[in-house]
C-alpha cells in the first residue's frame, strides 16, 4: 500500500514537473514566435515604406515631366518647329448677342 | 599523509575559487551598477542610428495651379573603389570607368584616375537624371551605388526666373519668391533615432524616437504662366530686335494689385544659376530704377486735375519751350505747337505743356501727389530685393525741378512703381500694394492673401478723366502704335535720358517705355514695358509699344476678355 502511494506520488510529481517544463517551453516558444513575427512585420513595414517613398518620388518626377510638357514656351517652340503660325484674326462672339438669341 | 596533503590542496583550490568568484562577482556588480550606463551606451551606439529628417521644400504654383518650382529627390552616383573587384578579386576600376564614362559624357581616364586616387568613397556625379541613373543601375557594376539627394526643379526653364528666384547649394532661397518666402518654403527638419540591424534595416522592436519633419508650405502665385510666357517672349524679341541693354515688363491686375507677369531681360535659368551673370540675376522690374520720362506726365496731369487747377480743356500758348527757375526746358525737337489744351499735352507729349501744368499745380502739391502715388518708397511687393526709387525731399528741390519732374526727369522709379501708379488711375483712384503670393497651403489648409488697398490717390472722376485722356493719346496721339484691334487702350509713351556718374546725361542714349491699360473702359490689366538703350534711340517707344500690343493681345485673348470695340 505504502509502495503504491509512493509510486503514485512520484508519478504525480513527474507529471507536474513535466507540465511546468512544457508550459515554460511553450511560453518561451510563444514569445520567440511573437518576437520573430514582429521583427518580420517590421522588415515588411520598412520594405513597404521604401516602396511607398519610391512610388511618391516617381510620382513627383512624373508631375515635373507633365509640367514641363504643359509649359506654354515648350508648346510654342514645338508649334513653330511643326510650321504652325499664329492665327491672323480671332473671331469673338459677343456674349450679349448670344444671350439675346435665347 | 596523503589525506592531509589532499585536504590542504583542496582548501587552497577552494580559496582560489572563492577569491576568483568574489572578484568576478565584484566586477559583475560594478558593470551592473556603476558601469551600466557606459556599457549600455556602447551597446546602443553599435545599433542606434541618429539621423536628421529633411523637410520637403514647398511647391510654387501659378494662379492656375501649374507647377513653377518643386523639389524632387534625384539619385547621386557614388563609388567605393575598393569594392570594384570580381569574384577572383581582380581589379575592375578600369572596366567600371569605361562602362559608365559614355553614359555620363565623361572621359574614362578621368574617372579611372578618380577611382585610383586613393579615396575610399567618392561621388561620381550628383543628382542624375532618371534616365541616366537607370542606365547605370542596369549595368549592375560592383563598387557603385546611389544615394538620394533633393534638387529644386523649375519645369518651365527660364520662364518666371526673376519672380521665382532660386535655391542655392545650401538649400537657402535667394531672390524672388524663393528668397522672400524662404522661411515658409523650407519647413522644419525633424530627427529620427532608431535601432538598426547589421544590414542597416530598422528594428521593429527597439528604441524609436522620432520628431517628424514639418514640410514647407506650398505657395500659389498671382502669376499667370501663359501671360508670363507672352511677356517674356515679347520682351526678349524687343530687346533682341533693338539690341537693347535690357528691359522689363510688368503686367498688373489694377482691380486688386495682383501681379500677373513680371519679366526682366537679361534673365537666367534658375536650375543653372552658376552660369548666370550678376546683371541677369537682377530683377529690373523691382531692383532697378530709371528716370521715367514722359510716362510721368500722366501723373502730373492727374494731380493737377484732381487738385482742380486745370481741366482737359485748359489751354496755353506753346512756343516750343518753357522757362522755369532760369532754365529753358524744350519740347522734343524744339517744336512749337501754338494754342494747346492739356488734353493735347498728353496726346503730343509736350514737355513745355507739362511744365505749364506743373506750374499751375505748384511744387508742394506735385511732391505730395508723387508720394501719394507711391514714388520714392518701396511698393511693399512680397519679393526680395525691391528698391524704392528716388524722389528728393521737397526742401532739396531747385526751382527747375518742378518743371523737369513734371515730365519725368530728376526722379527715379522702378517699373513696378509706375505700373502700380497707373493701376490707381485704371481702377478709379485707389493705390494697391502689388503682390505675387495669392495663397499658401499648410497642414491647416489654404490661406488666401487679401488685396491691400493702401490709399485713395485721386478721385474716381479724376481717374475716369485721365483714362479718357490717355485713350485719346493712343487713338489720336503719339501712342497710336499701341492701339489694339477690338479693344480700347489708354496709355502713354516715355523717353528719358540716362543720368551718368558725373550728374550729366549720357549722350544719345535713352530709356524708352510705354505704360498702358486695357480695355480702357474697364481696365483688366496694366502693362508697363521698359527698354534700356534701344537702338532706335528717340524712336525706341515704337518697339516698346509693339511689345505692349503683343503682350496685351495675348493676355486679353487668354483671359477671354470681351472686345469693347468693333
Amino acid at each position: 500500500m505504502s509502495a503504491a502511494r509512493t509510486a503514485s506520488w512520484e508519478v504525480r510529481s513527474f507529471a507536474l514537473a513535466s507540465g511546468v517544463i512544457l508550459a515554460g517551453f511553450l511560453l518561451v516558444l510563444l514569445y520567440l514566435a511573437q518576437t520573430t513575427a514582429l521583427s518580420a512585420a517590421g522588415y515588411e513595414v520598412q520594405r513597404l515604406t521604401a516602396q511607398r517613398d519610391e512610388v511618391r518620388r516617381q510620382n513627383a518626377l512624373l508631375q515635373i515631366e507633365s509640367a514641363r510638357l504643359d509649359s506654354p514656351a515648350r508648346i510654342e517652340a514645338d508649334a513653330v518647329r511643326l510650321g504652325l503660325v499664329r492665327a491672323a484674326t480671332i473671331r469673338v462672339v459677343a456674349s450679349e448677342a448670344v444671350a439675346a438669341q435665347h | 599523509m596523503t589525506a592531509t596533503v589532499s585536504h590542504a590542496r583542496l582548501r587552497t583550490l577552494f580559496a582560489l575559487f572563492a577569491v576568483a568568484t568574489l572578484v568576478l562577482s565584484a566586477r559583475l556588480a560594478y558593470w551592473q551598477t556603476v558601469g551600466r550606463g557606459e556599457l549600455l551606451g556602447r551597446a546602443t551606439d553599435q545599433v542606434r542610428s541618429d539621423q536628421g529628417l529633411e523637410a520637403q521644400r514647398g511647391v510654387i504654383r501659378d494662379r492656375a495651379g501649374a507647377i513653377l518650382a518643386t523639389t524632387v529627390e534625384l539619385r547621386s552616383l557614388y563609388a567605393i573603389p575598393g569594392q570594384m573587384t570580381d569574384l577572383d578579386k581582380s581589379d575592375l576600376r578600369g572596366r567600371v570607368a569605361a562602362a559608365i564614362a559614355p553614359i555620363l559624357g565623361e572621359n574614362p581616364d578621368t574617372l579611372r584616375a578618380a577611382f585610383e586616387s586613393g579615396a575610399e568613397w567618392l561621388f561620381v556625379r550628383r543628382r542624375l537624371s532618371e534616365e541616366t541613373a537607370n542606365r547605370i543601375a542596369a549595368l549592375r557594376l560592383p563598387g557603385l551605388g546611389f544615394e538620394l539627394e533633393p534638387k529644386r526643379l523649375y519645369p518651365n526653364g527660364t520662364i518666371g526666373a526673376q519672380v521665382l528666384g532660386f535655391v542655392n547649394d545650401d538649400g537657402a532661397g535667394q531672390y524672388g519668391v524663393e528668397g522672400r518666402y524662404d522661411d515658409l518654403l523650407r519647413g522644419k527638419a525633424g530627427r529620427l533615432v532608431v535601432e538598426r540591424d547589421p544590414s542597416n534595416r530598422e528594428l521593429a522592436v527597439g528604441l524609436r524616437t522620432a520628431t517628424p519633419a514639418v514640410n514647407g508650405q506650398d505657395l500659389g502665385l498671382t502669376i499667370d504662366l501663359a501671360i508670363q510666357t507672352a511677356a517674356e517672349r515679347a520682351l526678349a524679341a524687343a530687346v533682341q530686335g533693338e539690341k537693347a541693354a535690357g528691359g522689363s515688363v510688368v503686367v498688373l491686375d489694377p482691380r486688386d494689385g495682383a501681379i500677373l507677369a513680371l519679366a526682366s531681360n537679361p534673365s537666367y535659368d534658375p536650375g543653372r544659376v552658376a552660369a548666370a551673370t550678376p546683371e541677369a540675376l537682377r530683377d529690373r522690374a523691382i531692383s532697378w530704377t530709371y528716370e521715367p520720362g514722359s510716362t510721368m506726365k500722366a501723373i502730373t496731369v492727374a494731380a493737377a486735375i484732381d487738385k482742380g487747377v486745370v481741366t482737359p480743356r485748359t489751354s496755353y500758348n506753346d512756343v516750343g519751350y518753357a522757362v522755369i527757375g532760369g532754365r529753358v526746358l524744350s519740347n522734343a525737337l524744339g517744336r512749337a505747337y501754338g494754342p494747346t489744351t492739356v488734353q493735347q499735352v498728353l496726346e503730343r507729349s509736350q514737355n513745355a505743356g507739362a511744365v505749364f501744368v506743373a506750374s499751375k499745380l505748384g511744387a508742394p502739391d506735385l511732391y505730395s501727389y508723387l508720394r501719394a502715388f507711391g514714388f520714392g518708397e518701396r511698393t511693399g511687393v512680397d519679393l526680395a530685393s525691391e528698391t524704392g526709387g528716388s524722389v528728393r525731399p521737397l526742401a532739396q528741390w531747385y526751382p527747375v525741378d518742378l518743371g523737369t519732374i513734371a515730365f519725368g526727369q530728376g526722379l527715379a522709379v522702378t517699373p513696378l512703381q509706375l505700373a502700380a501708379a497707373y493701376a490707381a488711375i485704371a481702377n478709379g483712384g485707389t493705390l494697391y500694394r502689388p503682390f505675387v503670393v495669392a495663397s499658401r497651403r499648410d497642414a491647416d489648409g489654404e490661406h488666401r492673401t487679401a488685396p491691400e488697398p493702401l490709399r485713395r490717390v485721386v478721385s474716381e472722376q479724376t481717374a475716369a478723366t485721365l483714362r479718357a485722356m490717355l485713350t485719346s493719346t493712343v487713338d489720336q496721339g503719339i501712342a497710336n502704335a499701341a492701339s489694339l484691334k477690338g479693344y480700347s487702350v489708354a496709355g502713354k509713351t516715355g523717353t528719358a535720358q540716362i543720368p551718368s556718374e558725373d550728374g550729366r546725361y549720357v549722350d544719345d542714349a535713352y530709356i524708352s517705355s510705354f505704360a498702358g491699360m486695357v480695355p480702357a473702359e474697364d481696365p483688366r490689366m496694366v502693362v508697363v514695358v521698359v527698354l534700356e538703350r534701344p537702338q532706335s534711340k528717340l524712336s525706341g517707344t515704337v518697339p516698346a509699344m509693339g511689345a505692349f500690343r503683343a503682350i496685351a493681345g495675348d493676355a486679353l485673348r487668354y483671359a477671354r476678355v470681351q472686345p469693347d470695340r468693333p
